[in-house]
């Protein structure tokens, strides 16, 4: 999978100062501008906001990962694109991905107590043990590298971090060099979420990262029982 | 396959059904967020539907070395953890009944003592089911995380909670439907085998509290161990399912009793009032070799003789039911 850097200009919206009057203006790529505040990049997560508006969306064509083991259900392509849209704000990269699903399959989990459960007479029940839940992540490697990491979760030389926001538990930072040792590494991001109208729009508020760092998205339809490699992805597109 | 490997055997003659062994093993391991409604251990009434329902029709396992599909049981099938309106009848002065909410749709001995028929005599049995720490075991090889392992030095497998990610390909492949999901946690668990008090030198909590004394544990490989005896030299104990290809370390000794109405002196062999064809769906047709081993130790004894076996079977003291390997022992106290 190392061989497959098709790359795909994600314009990316400079946003000055005047974001708050959610006016994006299109300066050439490479500008750096520290002046609008982090809350200002808090806000442009927001669905409502405008400013997303303003950005053209780049369609991305998804693939199926193929059955891992003999014994999966066969899963066929539901969610043929996705599309990002990219804003640099507050020295953050916000990535919006939306898509459409029909089927929100999330669940509000009961906040768990921090009382001890041996305390407490009731303790929180299993609601369901079969379902999954919609899910996207954005990955990206971990050190700047001429190469593009496997796609397959980076390999040991090329480590990859993960952005992941699952429907139901929110977003995770998480981290990987190689199939099978993605790991959660407790920290967590900005997010922002809605389901609206079968269309998931998601956004994600990213550190800054230098033009041309590949990033590659996956997302995760808990209808189909995907979870793990079953899942959706796309090849690696270059951040511009 | 590991170096050694700790069994358990169960003599199907002799269980009562008091789910004592359940509550013990609730008490002591699911009593956490999210496991309401698991029983690592559990037992149900055979013929039945058994817990959580159909697990044995539903698939798992291992056929010319690949793993065998199944789905996941859901909530109905092994019954939600239900709580009672206690407050409403007694307190707030409604008349409605005391109900359970969610309505119950199975429970871990959902069809307790309903059995079948066979002409008109009706027969049952219990069958206490814990994980069978399987020598080839279809959860370990179906998680792409490698969160199960089965330990060197005993043979019990585990999920190391660290790892798992929740994926739930384990419980897929079990046969058995020995791994639960804890939604809470998000993550799939199951029994240890009690491995924290086995290093202690103290048996399986569900061993230790069965007042039918059925149990009898020790490492296989252990020619002083009671199971040992059982299953290798007396060979009076077979494996739930042989033919699922994942060779467990639970063994149980077949009911072959009692015979029908009227018919004190007959085998169950000759006039069985349990269908043999049940045993054998649940044991393979060695049962019948088992049964007939059994039967001529049983005869022996009534004449007066002394039968080994049969004074193990009967377990009168804890070191005739267990021996905890005592080079396993880690923590003396
Ligand atoms: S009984 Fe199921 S969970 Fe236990 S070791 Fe065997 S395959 Fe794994
Ligand atoms: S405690 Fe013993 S007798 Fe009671 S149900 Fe469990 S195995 Fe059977």
């Amino acid at each position: 999978m190392r061989t497959n850097r098709v790359t795909l200009l994600l314009v990316v919206v400079l946003v000055t100062s005047t974001i708050a009057s959610a006016q994006a203006s299109k300066a050439p790529a490479g500008q750096t501008l520290n002046t609008t505040s982090l809350s200002a990049a808090a806000d442009v997560l927001l669905n409502g906001s405008a400013v997303w508006d303003q950005v053209p969306a780049h369609r991305i064509s998804l693939n199926r990962t193929p059955p891992l083991y003999d014994t999966d259900e066969p899963a066929s392509l539901e969610i043929p694109v996705l599309d990002v849209r990219v804003v640099r704000a507050s020295g953050k990269v916000l990535v919006q991905m939306s898509w459409a699903d029909p089927t929100h399959d999330s669940a509000s989990l009961p906040e768990v107590p921090n009382t001890p459960p041996e305390t407490r007479f009731l303790k929180l029940p299993t609601e369901a043990d079969d379902r999954f839940f919609d899910a996207a992540a954005v990955m990206l490697p971990t050190k700047p590298r001429a190469v593009t990491p496997s796609l397959q979760m980076g390999d040991t030389d090329d480590p990859v971090r993960i952005y992941y926001w699952n429907a139901a538990r929110g977003p995770m930072l998480m981290e990987a060099a190689g199939r099978g040792t993605t790991r959660r590494t407790g920290a967590s991001f900005a997010a922002h979420a809605a389901h609206e109208k079968g269309r998931w729009t998601v956004a994600f508020a990213l550190p800054d990262l230098p033009a041309g760092t590949p990033l590659a998205f996956a997302l995760w339809n808990g209808s189909q029982k995907d979870r793990d490699g079953r899942k959706y992805f796309s090849v690696w597109q270059a951040l511009q | 396959m590991s170096k050694h490997q700790y069994a358990m055997v169960m003599d199907l003659n002799k269980c009562l059904g008091c789910q004592t062994c359940t509550i013990a093993c609730k008490k002591l391991w699911t009593d956490r967020d999210g496991t309401g409604y698991m029983y690592w251990n559990n037992v149900e009434t055979r013929p039945g539907m058994g817990y959580p329902r159909q697990w044995d029709r539903i698939g798992g396992g291992w056929k010319n070395g690949q793993l065998q599909p199944s789905p996941l049981p859901t909530m109905d099938d092994y019954g939600h953890a239900w709580e009672f309106n206690y407050e409403q009848r007694l307190y707030e002065g409604k008349k409605k009944p005391v109900m359970p909410s969610p309505a119950p749709t199975s429970g871990v001995n959902w069809d307790e003592d309903v059995g079948g028929m066979n002409g008109e005599e009706n027969y049952y049995f219990y069958l206490p089911r814990i994980c069978n720490h399987c020598t080839y075991p279809a959860c370990l090889e179906a998680c792409p995380r490698k969160a199960i392992y089965k330990r060197d030095e005993d043979g019990i497998v585990v999920l190391d909670q660290e790892r798992c990610q929740g994926y739930r390909y384990c419980i897929k492949a079990c046969p058995y439907k020995k791994i639960y999901y804890n939604e809470v946690a998000g993550k799939s668990e199951k029994c240890i085998f009690c491995y924290p008090r086995l290093e202690k030198g103290e048996v399986n909590a569900c061993v230790a509290q069965c007042p039918g004394r059925l149990r009898f544990v020790g490492l296989l490989d252990d020619p002083e161990s009671p199971v040992h005896k059982l299953v290798l030299v007396h060979r009076a104990a077979l494996p739930l399912f042989p033919e699922r290809g994942t060779q467990p370390n639970v063994f149980y000794v077949p009911p072959f009793n009692p015979p029908k109405r009227g018919n004190y002196d007959k085998s169950i062999l000759e006039d069985s009032r349990l269908p043999l064809d049940y045993l054998i769906y649940l044991f393979g047709s060695e049962v019948r070799d088992v049964i007939t081993r059994l039967e001529a130790e049983l005869k022996a004894a009534q004449r007066g003789g002394r039968s080994e076996l049969l004074q193990l079977l009967i377990g009168r003291d804890a070191a005739t039911r267990y021996r905890i390997h005592p080079e396993l022992v880690q923590i003396k106290l």
